[in-house]
Order: structure tokens, then sequence, then C-alpha cells
């Protein structure tokens, strides 16, 4: 978004004359609302971000958290939409790039990556070529930077069929002895390492803080071109350099390129800088307007003392890393940026760093209504084996195997639970314990769309059910909140209620949300915003790999327990949707009371060893959810509804498919019920025993003796394996 | 005793695994040698080259990386009797530095795969197999983009037929390699690569359900030839 002639004005004011073109370059990149937050600086205030495990919260490029008293868990989020918009390959391997920089700033080994996707319909052309170029950037980009990608979310909405939602996030691990977190002082060198800066990218973050252009082809200079060889050596080397403790501060050249990462960096610690562009490695001739501005990527500043230099550059040398020392930090407030001995730029840190924030209008549009209607007339009930199959072969719920296989989710050796066998992924931390981490992404754009503040503190609650299914305890989260133009009120609100409904959530489940980002102009060339889309990546403690849970059922004969009460709350389901093409109503209720009690049963229980299997309800409800475990485990299931302890439901779909949260599904052995159920009465857990694992190869829904649903597994296992990629790679 | 060279590559980004396991699950000895550090064979009781993305893979997978001072020194392992592993990436460089024959292309459906897999082995020999049986199933997963192997037909007949070679159970076949080859090795098995990765299939917590640690035999094979010869 160019500068507004207000905000030139305020310019005229800081630096009191005109100011040269580079200073307004300056000020467009960081004054983005990419690089800025202006406007959401002002709501982001409202979430919760301390906790006694925060070490570093927001406002550093990664925050970190202690994940046990020797380890420090270092994680980020990004999203690179609108780049993705035109260049599907580039923008999203270019978003795995700049994620894993942002935790390498602290000098942490990355350990995972997690991709949330929101992608189009595959049927149509342009989003299957959207869909096919993002997995394949992220595959290329993450699987040679040898980070592998574990887990994440993928939905399928027509919505984003010219502007896609891609959130990614990086996982990392760092001794907190260890972390690079001293700062910088005056005197110190500022070392730029990496790729040689050119055209690519120029205001790329500019460019992402306004709508599409009709014509994408024209935004294609915005758009970064990834080189994952540099990143696998700038990983590399930081290890060196932290190991060595040869660096003071390290910051990725991010959105904003140079001029970002030296005025966050200035302004965050009072000080001024010095800069000679000329000294910076280029591949080709720049204009001191493109060497500030520039958003090439695989650059990184490392901040280091005068007398380490050499070594530094050792260390660089080895790795066949170019460099170049640009300049030094000052104590008086001021960047000062010169080319060839002349100043092109004189602007005082902190001003630059920070606009004033803006307080957006906000309103609700007509469309907000969906989401406030109750159902209060269904269509009639379908044939139940029919609507089973549906649900299950829908892309939002089927095996998104056509997109993990792609990615190399074992490098590393850490991935004890992998993509498509649990909740979430456990990674151990390789140091000689059994500990670990799990990791898990999640979002529901139609629960957002519908109603962006349960919908949002749905998302917080769905991270943490993963992550307690696994047998984690939730440490904290952070989120990417995807919205609107916030120009427009009747967009601006979207965000708002989803912030609003973040924090409201994270507060209650005892969450931090130690970090996050806000993606603004979500909107195609027409004006319309896509799904605003709250997601969230949530971190949990293990204390035992070994001892973790997975979906799949694992032997005939087990109880199949349903923990949590259902209530009949079909609204913005994937049953209504999926079965009647209808998108609307009242969505589930989040229940953090329940969250809370149920979830620390389940994580007690898991503990106790008394669950052989675990899978939270979501997407698809109580049906889909048995489903998965039992074509996983390659089991069957006869479960009887009547024993489902549901509330105010009339319908049997009100029981399948509900959506109710706080809910998950256990296998206990017969010999460990007992002391389930004690348990559970101790939590004040409502818990039902609805059926058993089968050994018959048949999924089989029944209400006492009549079959509500009875399908061959086999039929079932082809539907959720196969039908992603058959929606995806065409046919049948 | 001697140790294990681990090769690092720009770009490599198995070493620390393969070292990890060598060292922790195996108790070998291994040192990760940087290529420019790396002057011989000499000196090392095995060089194993890890997977990874040498060079970017840009050219061809492999290509940049074979021709560098560090494989080119390999030569001599032949002669000297030096086993040596290619795995995943490594099999691209040894295949690529014509330590191995055959070539790998990139995989038939054109995408990265990343998938447990069924192996088998036969006529197991050299320091690597030495301790497998013919016809035992190695499960492993694989992780690549270039590994559909091929190779002609009197190559196949007159070489590979006489030396260990591990096939994809049929069925399994992830990539549309030529007769079912997964990985391939000199007559005398002292130089062996494949496209699946043993080291993370070398302990049980690292199985997904229905699937051994089916490389584990490569490794004990390699600690007993080198305490007893093979």
């Amino acid at each position: 978004m160019p500068l507004s002639h207000a905000e030139i004005d305020e310019i005229r004011n800081i630096l009191r004359r005109e100011p040269t073109v580079e200073e307004l370059a300056m000020f467009e990149a960081q004054w983005s609302e990419h690089c800025s937050y202006k406007s959401s600086r002002l709501l982001l205030k409202l979430l919760p971000t301390e906790g006694r495990n925060v070490v570093i919260g927001p406002g550093r490029d990664a925050p970190a958290v202690k994940l046990f008293k020797d380890w420090l868990v270092v994680f980020k989020i990004e999203s690179h939409n609108h780049p993705s918009a035109v260049d599907p390959y580039n923008g999203a391997a270019t978003g795995i790039g700049g994620v894993v920089r942002d935790i390498l700033t602290l000098g942490a080994k990355s350990i995972a990556l997690l991709d949330m996707l929101y992608l189009g319909d595959p049927r149509n052309p342009h989003a299957n070529w959207l869909i096919r170029g993002i997995v394949k950037g992220i595959s290329d980009y993450g699987n040679r930077i040898g980070v592998p990608t574990v887990a994440g979310d993928a939905w399928f909405d027509p919505a984003f069929n010219t502007q896609p939602l891609v959130n990614v996030a990086c996982i990392g691990i760092v001794r907190p002895e260890e972390i690079i977190s001293s700062g910088p002082s005056p005197g110190d060198l500022i070392v730029i390492v990496g790729n040689a800066t050119g055209r690519d990218g120029l205001l790329g973050s500019s460019f992402a803080s306004k709508p599409l252009s009709e014509d994408v082809d024209k935004d294609i200079g915005a758009v970064q071109v990834g080189d994952p060889l540099t990143e696998k050596l700038l990983i590399d080397a930081i290890e060196v350099i932290r190991k060595r403790r040869l660096a003071k501060y390290v910051k990725d050249l991010g959105g904003g390129g140079l001029t970002t990462a030296i005025a966050e960096t200035a302004a965050d610690y009072g000080l001024g800088a010095v800069i000679h562009l000329e000294k910076l490695h280029t591949r080709e001739p720049l204009t001191t307007l493109e060497i500030l501005v520039s958003e090439s990527q695989e650059r990184m500043m490392i901040v280091v003392e005068q007398s380490k230099l050499s070594e530094l550059v050792e260390v660089l040398e080895n790795y066949d890393l170019m460099y170049s020392v640009i300049g030094f930090f000052t104590d008086d407030g001021v960047i000062r940026v010169f080319y060839n001995g002349s100043k092109v730029a004189e602007v005082p840190a902190k001003e630059l760093a920070k606009p004033k924030p803006i307080r957006r209008a906000s309103s609700p549009p007509m469309e907000a209504l969906k989401g406030l209607k109750p159902l209060y007339s269904l269509p009639p009930e379908p044939r139940y084996d029919d609507a089973i199959l549906k649900v299950i072969s829908s892309p939002n719920v089927a095996s998104k195997r056509w997109i993990y296989e792609q990615y190399d989710y074992e490098v590393g050796i850490r991935t004890v639970i992998k993509p498509g066998y649990g909740d979430a992924a456990v990674l151990r931390l390789l140091d000689g314990t059994n500990r670990g981490v799990a990791v898990k992404g999640d979002a529901n754009p139609r629960y957002t769309y519908l109603d962006p503040f349960n919908g949002a503190a749905n998302a917080v609650a769905e991270c943490f059910r993963n992550l307690i299914a696994v047998g984690s305890r939730p440490l904290a989260i952070v989120d990417e909140l995807n919205a609107g133009n916030p120009e427009k009120p009747e967009h601006f609100w979207y965000f708002e209620m989803m912030l609003k409904g973040v924090a409201w959530m994270a507060e209650e489940l005892m969450l931090p949300v130690v970090g996050g980002k806000v993606s603004f102009y979500n909107e195609d060339h027409t004006g319309r915003q896509v799904k605003p889309t709250a997601t969230i990546v949530g971190v949990g403690r293990v204390q035992d790999v070994t001892k973790t849970t997975t979906i799949d059922f694992k032997e005939s004969g087990s109880y199949i327990i349903l923990v949590g009460v259902t209530y009949p709350e079909l609204g913005g389901s994937e049953y209504l949707y999926r079965v009647f093409r209808l998108e609307e109503g009242e969505i589930p209720k989040p229940r953090p009371c329940s969250e809370l009690r149920n979830g620390r049963f389940v994580y007690k229980a898991i503990k106790l060893g008394y669950v052989k299997a675990t899978h939270d309800i979501s997407v698809g409800g109580l049906a889909t959810a048995v489903i998965e475990m039992s074509i996983l485990g390659n089991l069957g299931f006869d479960i009887d509804l009547e024993k489902v302890f549901a509330i105010g439901a009339q319908r049997i779909d009100e029981v399948l498919f509900s959506e109710t949260q706080a809910r998950y599904i256990l296998e206990v052995d017969p010999k460990a019920i007992n002391n389930l159920l004690k348990l559970a009465n101790r939590f004040g857990v409502k818990i039902s025993i609805i059926g058993r694992v089968t050994d018959s190869g048949e999924a089989r829904f029944r209400k006492r003796d009549k079959t509500i649903a009875s399908i061959d597994l086999d039929l079932l296992r082809d539907a959720y394996r196969e039908s992603l990629s058959r929606e995806i790679e065409g046919g049948i | 005793m001697g140790k294990i060279a681990i090769l690092k590559f720009p770009g490599t980004n198995c070493d620390e695994d393969v070292y990890y396991v060598v060292k922790n699950v195996f108790s070998l000895d291994a040192e990760i040698v940087w290529h420019k550090s790396f002057k011989s064979v000499k000196g090392w009781d095995a060089v194993i080259i890890p997977g990874g993305f040498s060079y970017g893979d840009w050219l061809r997978a492999g290509a940049i990386a074979a021709r560098t001072p560090a494989i080119e020194s390999l030569v001599e392992a032949r002669d000297l009797n030096i086993p040596v592993l290619g795995i995943c990436n490594g099999f691209q460089i040894l295949v690529e530095a014509s330590l191995l024959p055959g070539a790998l292309l990139p995989n038939e459906n054109g995408k990265f795969v990343c998938r447990w897999v069924r192996t088998v082995v036969e006529r197991p020999k050299g320091p690597w197999l030495s301790m497998a049986r013919e016809g035992e199933v190695l499960d492993m997963p694989v992780a690549h983009a270039e590994g559909r192997y091929y190779v002609d037909e009197k190559t196949f007949y007159s070489t590979l037929m006489k030396s260990p070679l591990i096939r994809y159970v049929d069925g399994e076949n992830p990539n549309g390699s030529l007769y079912n080859i997964a990985g391939v090795a000199t007559e005398d098995g002292v130089i062996l690569g494949l496209m699946p990765h043993p080291e993370r299939a070398s302990e049980s917590i690292l199985s997904p359900r229905g699937f051994k640690a089916g490389g584990r035999v490569i490794f004990e094979s390699l600690r007993q030839s080198i305490k007893r010869g093979w």
C-alpha cells in the first residue's frame, strides 16, 4: 500500500523537511501493514502473552517457551498468502525459508515444519494449479533444507480459488544458556550474510498490504525466489556461530528487507546505525532505493563485536556463504545511510520502526447473520451409509496423504508420531532421554466465516485437544489471523472478532499466545474477501515419547469410549455442507470449562496407561472420528448410538455428525475400564461406553438393535485414502 | 580401531542422523567430515555418504558432488577394500561417479515421495549385508524425488544379478524403478548404494505400525565386518 497523504505529512513532521526518495521507500516498506501492524496493534494488546513458561514473548523474530528445564522451544507462524496467489511455487517455498530463518535468529535448531493450507476447489483449474504449485514449493524447499514437515492442516473451499491462504510454521529447540539474545551495542558491526541482493521482492511487504491486482502478472516482481541450498548453509553456519558464541544478535532480512532489519533492531535497543550501501554484495547493479527495500531471500543480519569479526568470517567462508560488513550501530538513535560517501537517508530509528497505530472502523456485514440463525428446520434425514461415505470422502476429511507424502517428514530421525497417525505430530528431542515435543496447527475457515469470534475460539480449543490427544501437555500457541481489507469496516469486523475469540479462549485454557502474525487484504480483485481464517499452532510437552497415543484402533474387543457431552450442533458442520450444500447456522459453542476438565482427564488417562488409542472429535463429528480410528487400525467397530450421552438431539445425524467441542474418543482395554470409570468420576467428566472394536471388517452404527449404517471397511478405506488424490489428479 | 567417515557436502542433510545412529545405536566410532577436509579413504574403516540434496540437486541429483575431489578419492576404496555406503543422495552420487552402475531418474509420478516400504535382499554379501539372510525382508522409509533406478538389460543380467541386490517388494515400488531395484552393490558388496534410509529404520520407536526397523541389519553387518572382516 503506498503511503497516504496523511502519512507523508507525518513523515515531513518527523524529519522537519522533505523526505528523499530513499527515505520515502524506507517508510513505505516499514509502515506497510505487514511490517508495522498499524491496523492491528491496538487490538493485539488483548492477547494473553504471559505465563510461567514464557521466556521470550512477542516482539523478537520468534518467541521462546520453556519446554523442559534444560530445553526451550522456539516457534513461529508466517503467512505467504499474496506471493502464493501470484507464484504458488516460489511464494510457498519462500514462506518456509522465512519462517525457518526466524527460528535461526535465536540460534535454535529447526526440528519441524507445519503447513496450514486453505485452498480452492481442486476441480477448479486455476485452484488446482495453485494447489500443486504450493505443495511442490513447500516440498522442494522444506525437503532440501533438511527440516521435516510433520503436521499441518488442509482445507478446500471455492472461496480460496484465486487467493489461497498459505500459513507455515517452524519449531526449533535450543538450550536456554545457548540462546542468542545478548543484543547489539554501539560500535558492533552489521554483517549481512547469504544471498546477493537482487531486484526480486521489491517492496514485497507493501504488495502484501493491498488487494491483488486484477492482472496478477503485474505483481510478479514483488514475489521472491527461493534458494534452499543457501538456506541450508545458513542453518549449518549459524549452528557453529551459536556454539562458538560469535554473534550478539541475529535477525532475518524478511518483509521490508534491509530497512526493517536495521530499523527494528535499532529501535528495540535504543540505537542508531551507520550504513554504507555500496558495501553490500548484490546480484546486479541496483539503485540505493532498491537495495534498501529489496526482499531477496536467504539473507540474515548478524551483529558481531569488532574483535570477533575475523572468527565469524572464517566460519562463513568455510560454508561458502557470501557476506558483507555494511556498517555499525551507534548510540544516537539515528539511522544514517550512505552510498559512496554521500548521505541518502537520515531517519530516527524509533519513528521509522513504529508508525502511529490506526483504530479502524469495524462493523458486521449482513452476511454475518447466517451464523446467528438457529437451524430450526433441517432437510430430511439421508441414508446414513451414503452420508457417511460422502463425509469421509470430503477433501476436508479424507487423508491428506497426497500432500504429506511429498514432504520428507522423517529427516532428523525425531518424528515418532508421523503425519496421518496421530492428532498431532510428536518429535523426540534426541538428547539421550525419551522426552519430546508435540505440535499441531488448526483452523476452520467455515467456522470463522460464519462466526469469527466463536470460530477462532474453537480453533484454539481444537489445537488444545489435538495436543492432549497424543498425551502431551499444551504449553503455548501462536496465531495467524488471515483477514480481508482493514480499511473496510465489514472486513475489519471479522479480524476484530477472530482476535477477541483467540484472546478469550487462550486465556480460558491458560495458553499464552506468545507470537503471531496478521495478514490483511486477503481479497480478490473484485474486493471479495476470502473466508477469514484464524490459524492456531500449538506446542505441547511430552514427558515420554514411548507413552504417547495414536489414532488407530489397536485390538478387537476393546471398549470405545466417548468423552464429553454431545449437543445438536450441526451449524457450519462438514455434514451439512457435504451432504446438503448448506453453509449456515450457529456453529458449535466453544466450551472452555469442558475443554479443560475433559482435557485434563484424557491427559491423565493416557498417562496412567488406560488408553490404547485417542482421537479428538472435530470436523465430521463422532462418525468421522471413529471411522478414522477404524481405517487406520484396520479393525471394525460396533457402536450403539443410544449409549451416547447426548442432550437435546432429535435426530440420528445430530448425534453422528454434530461437531460439539470438548469431545474425544478413547479405545480402552476391558481390563482398564473400571479404572477409567473411576477416574472419570473423580474428574467429574461425562463419559459413555458406546461400543466395541471388532474384527468383523465392518463399521456398524446401530440404535439398540436397529442398524443405522453398516459399511464395509475396504470401501471406507478406499474413500478415505484415495479421495483427495482423485480430486486433485482427476478421476472418479 | 579406525573410524567411519560420514561425508558432508553443501546441502547434505542426513549427516547428523547417520552419525547419531552409528554412534548411539550401534556404538561405532564416527565423524562427520566436511568434503573439503576429506582427502583420502586411507585411515577410515568405512565411508558413508548420507542423504540430502548435495549442491541443491542442481543439474541432476548427485551430479556436482560426484565431481568433487572427495568423491574422486573414493575410487581408491575399491582397491583398498574399504566399505562405502551411499544412502539416497549418497546413492545418486555413487551412480553419478560411476562407482555403481545404472542411473537414478525422476520418479515416475514426477513427485517427491516419503513413505515406508518393504524391500527384499538378494545374494547378501560384503560388509554391509553380511548378516542379512537371502530373501530377508527389510522395512525402511524412502524419501526422494529422483529414485527411479534405470539400468540396461545387459548390465542387469551380467552384473547386478551376480551382485548383492535390494529390491522393493512387488507392489511397493514407490518410484517406477526398473526391476523394482531399491539398491545395488559391487559384486563383492564393498560398495553399496540404496534409496531407502536404513538410519531412519534402526530404532523401533521410529517404525510405524506394521513395519519393523529393517535398516538395523546394515549397520549390524558393518559392526561385525569391521571387527572380524567379511
